[in-house]
């Protein structure tokens, strides 16, 4: 019998994180625990019926719960969310085709403005008709819009690709993302589409009227505030799955395996009878779509969209996202993604809260030959300033211990199992194989 | 009728005509070898045949269709398989899935059944892993399914990358130097699989190699080329005597020189 010891583990861990998280909804080590269980789901092998149990139960009831004390806990994991999504999108594009996209956020971007531009008074502009669009239910059709204007900027943007390969494709495609970028900052005229650097705003959001009365029967603050936080998680946790349901799927299939052989090696993969110009548009647009959706998700729930958001210091996060985590890995972009948000949004926060904290209060460090007092920090020293370079740092270092990301690409390996089950197939069936 | 039909092909770089003006054909069921000293022209000639480079004159006949200026891709659809003479697998992925990757053209289904995860997707799939699982047994690899392909010994990497060759189902298979680096028993194992493609798959073989043994004693066939140029074609007995080869192989003065 194989040893039960992992996934009992991971269930103590769950209880000991929740518990930590519910007594103390504003800790970030709390959190942290939280996701680190989510992460030991995703890595344990077997019990897959437990592991998704203690994964929904923690996603569904205890951060929402949690989130009930600490709104910001919503906002935290949301916005981790939309990267994973993102970070998903790339590692397609980046980790199993192994084309360099350096103007990943252009997708994001042209999701946003999808949204954003008929979602607000923005659309009267330059068409007739009554705008704003109404949320309901014109959200979720521009959502799903998003996801195929995304996917058109992704095949357009992937032409190029189809000649170009490693640097030259990644300066092509940091230009292209420029490119959506700029526009949207210029095209305020002659026509105003997009209203230039000012950026669109209010947008509609869904109405989550809905949502009220079940937190009043839960005896929670029923403001529309608490209930569009909690809509957006629920969304954007639903989006995830689907994003890894469909990212899992096309992995295990024809397509995933031809991106990887590209990857691997464009000429034996032509010799297959892999068609590059199918594969590389299939990948670009695939990517594209992801982060499409998440694009659309993020103006409602910001209420404001411009152009500022869409840099490429963005598009770089999002490939460190992908590159932290491993690259190709389903599970790594997750992961990094995951890491890199709370990095960038909390840790380093926290930690300059702390500083600032310790010399408030002339705290002391002692250590016998060394003394220390805080009160004399220089009030430059604020690690949240520093975020890139400490990222920078945590990137280098990475490279050298852990060059192939947090959780490295592993092909799918045939289970003992399923090669019996797929040698009596050939068996039983010997014409399908001929 | 001829499976494979070269008339005149030519293919220069620059000022130099590694292709030049070559002729001959391979009948259904032939073992054909192309040999000749380095740099004569054999791997840019099955280069110019796959599609990898575009001939500059003459043409290609597959099966009484034209080859020559249709991209790799295509050519490997109609049923022309190949190998490399550097051994170029997809190392990353195990060796299950290279023969998976090699039925490319033969999984049918479009991008949305594999989203919505169809039952044509599963049938398709399951016949693909029908084909693999029967690939790794006929080559001698179902112990090694699950590793790396990069992490195969050399033998086996280049069983692999003919198996991976059979899983396109070729009519045609190109072998570049299969023998190449292998020692007498896995020379004399290639001997009996490239017979038993033949007989068991009817698979047309044609083959560049450079081990004279293993060439003399299974082609039925062979053509000598030298600079670009075809200098003799035969059996292996007629080419073995024809003067041009041996002075092709050993230079001029070697025939007087010789007892």
């Amino acid at each position: 019998m194989t040893s039960r010891r992992p996934i009992v583990l991971l269930g103590i861990a769950a209880v000991a994180a929740s518990a930590a998280l519910l007594a103390w909804p504003r800790a970030t080590w709390a959190l942290i625990a939280v996701l680190g269980v989510l992460f030991g789901c995703l890595s344990v092998r077997d019990y897959k019926p437990a592991r998704f149990v203690i994964a929904l139960a923690l996603l569904l009831v205890v951060i929402p719960t949690a989130g009930t004390h600490n709104t910001f806990l919503f906002e935290l994991v949301t916005t981790m969310g939309i990267f994973a999504a993102m970070s998903l999108g790339l590692n397609i594009v980046v980790g199993m085709a192994g084309l360099l996209d350096l103007g990943y956020a252009a997708f994001f971007a042209i999701g946003a403005y999808t949204w954003a531009i008929f979602g607000s008074g923005q659309a009267s502009e330059f068409m007739s008709g009554s705008f704003p669009l109404p949320g309901w239910p014109y959200f979720y059709i521009f959502s799903a819009l998003a996801v195929i204007t995304g996917a058109l900027t992704g095949t357009l943007i992937g032409l190029p690709a189809l000649r170009l390969r490693g640097d030259y494709l990644a300066v092509v495609t940091l230009g292209l993302g420029e490119v959506v970028r700029v526009t949207a900052n210029n095209l305020d005229h002659p026509i105003n589409i997009t209203n230039g650097p000012q950026g669109i705003t209010p947008i509609q959001r869904p109405p989550v009227g809905w949502l009220l009365k079940p937190l009043e029967w839960l005896g929670l603050d029923s403001s529309p505030a608490l209930a569009y936080s909690i809509f957006f998680y629920v969304l954007v946790l639903a989006v995830i799955g689907v994003v890894v349901l469909v990212n899992v799927r096309l992995d295990r299939s024809r397509f995933g395996r031809a991106w990887v052989a590209i990857r691997e090696d464009e000429i034996a993969a032509r010799a297959m009878g892999i068609s590059l110009t199918h594969t590389k548009l299939q990948a670009f647009a695939t990517g594209a779509a992801f982060s499409g959706v998440m694009g659309a998700i993020f103006a409602a729930k910001q209420l404001f969209v411009s152009p500022e958001t869409f840099t490429l210091l963005q598009s770089i996060t999002i490939l460190a996202m992908v590159i932290l985590g491993g690259m190709g890995s389903i599970r790594g972009a997750l992961v990094g993604a995951m890491a890199v948000a709370l990095l960038n949004l909390e840790v380093l926060k926290s930690f300059s809260d702390f500083l600032v904290h310790l010399r408030q209060t002339g705290f002391v460090l002692n250590l016998g030959i060394v003394s220390y007092n805080f009160a004399n920090l220089s009030d430059q020293i604020e690690p949240a300033k520093y975020e890139r370079m400490i990222f920078g740092l945590i990137l280098v270092l990475m490279m050298i211990f852990r060059p192939s990301g947090l959780i490295p690409e592993s092909r799918h390996r045939l289970e003992l199992g399923e090669r019996k089950k797929a040698r009596d197939a050939a068996k039983g069936g010997s014409h399908g194989a001929a | 009728m001829a499976l494979l039909e070269i008339q005149n092909l030519t293919k220069r770089f620059g000022g130099l005509v590694a292709v030049n003006d070559v002729s001959f054909s391979v009948e259904p069921g032939q073992i054909f070898s192309l040999i000749g000293p380095n740099g004569a022209g054999k791997t840019t000639l099955f280069n110019t045949l796959t599609g990898m480079y575009r001939p500059d004159s003459g043409r290609v006949l597959f099966r009484d269709k034209r080859l020559s200026g249709l991209a790799p891709e295509r050519i490997a659809r109609r049923g022309v398989a190949r190998t490399f003479q550097n051994i170029r697998l997809f190392g990353a992925m195990t060796v299950y899935e290279n023969l998976l990757v090699g039925q490319h053209p033969h999984i049918r289904y479009n991008y949305f059944d594999a989203i919505l995860h169809t039952r044509r997707l599963t049938h398709a799939e399951e016949r693909a892993e029908a084909r693999a699982h029967e690939l790794l047994d006929y080559m001698g690899l179902a112990d090694r399914a699950s590793d790396l392909a990069r992490n195969l010994p050399y033998g086996a990497q280049r069983r692999l990358e003919i198996a991976r060759a059979l899983a396109l189902r070729p009519k045609l298979l190109l072998l570049d130097e299969p023998a190449a680096g292998m020692n007498p028993q896995e020379t004399d194992e290639l001997k009996v699989l490239i017979r038993r493609l033949r007989d068991e798959r009817e698979i047309t073989l044609l083959l560049i190699e450079h081990h004279m043994r293993v060439v003399m004693e299974i082609s039925d066939r062979i053509v000598v080329l030298d600079y670009g140029k075809k200098i003799a074609e035969g059996t292996p007995a007629e080419v073995r005597n024809i003067p041009a080869v041996i002075e092709a192989y050993l230079g001029k003065g070697a025939l007087e020189k010789q007892p």
